[in-house]
């Protein structure tokens, strides 16, 4: 697995954790890693992802449905789960401010046996690092 | 003529650098089923 996901676009470096199943990921700076693409090269390498969450620094924009979304890359955003912190960072759409924000953009749905991983990845935040 | 160029090369820049500047910085997932 880690083989097959070190040769994903974008990737850097993959350190995975027998012991307690974690898996590490760091980014190139070329801003073209695709979390999408890591969780479907990740099913495709025989494991579950059972969670992943990222740490990203972006600009709050509105996306097509007029929801508010993380925008990490010219070409790439994610929208927001509403919570609490989420509503706290609506202010700043379409503003110049840049956040850095930890949250989850995948979590395994329970009871379900057979998870979509193409399915659009909203990310839930969970710590709001920064804002500059 | 160059200094239009200037510009608009500046406000360009502006516009862009921002969005430049924003990346995912680390990714961590847990697992299941791996030995």
């Amino acid at each position: 697995m880690k083989q097959h996901l070190g040769r994903q676009s974008g990737v850097q470096n993959v350190e995975v954790s027998l012991i307690d199943g974690k898996v590490e990921v760091t980014p190139k700076e070329d801003g073209q890693i695709d979390p999408a693409q890591l969780l479907k090269a990740t099913y495709d390498s025989g494991v579950t992802a059972a969670e992943m969450d990222m740490t990203a620094r972006g600009k709050i924009v509105k996306d097509s449905s007029g929801s508010p979304a993380l925008q990490v890359a010219p070409n790439r955003s994610f929208a927001l789960t509403p919570n609490d912190l989420s509503k706290g960072l609506e202010p700043l759409v379409d503003s110049q401010t840049m956040v850095t924000v930890r949250g989850q953009l995948y979590k395994k749905p329970p009871g379900k046996k057979k998870p979509d991983p193409s399915a659009p990845l909203k990310l839930l935040i969970l710590e709001v690092q920064k804002k500059e | 003529m160059n200094t239009k160029k200037l510009a608009l090369v500046a406000l360009l820049v502006s516009i862009v650098s921002p969005v430049s500047q924003a990346q995912i910085k680390h990714i961590e997932m847990r697992v299941e089923g791996m030995t």
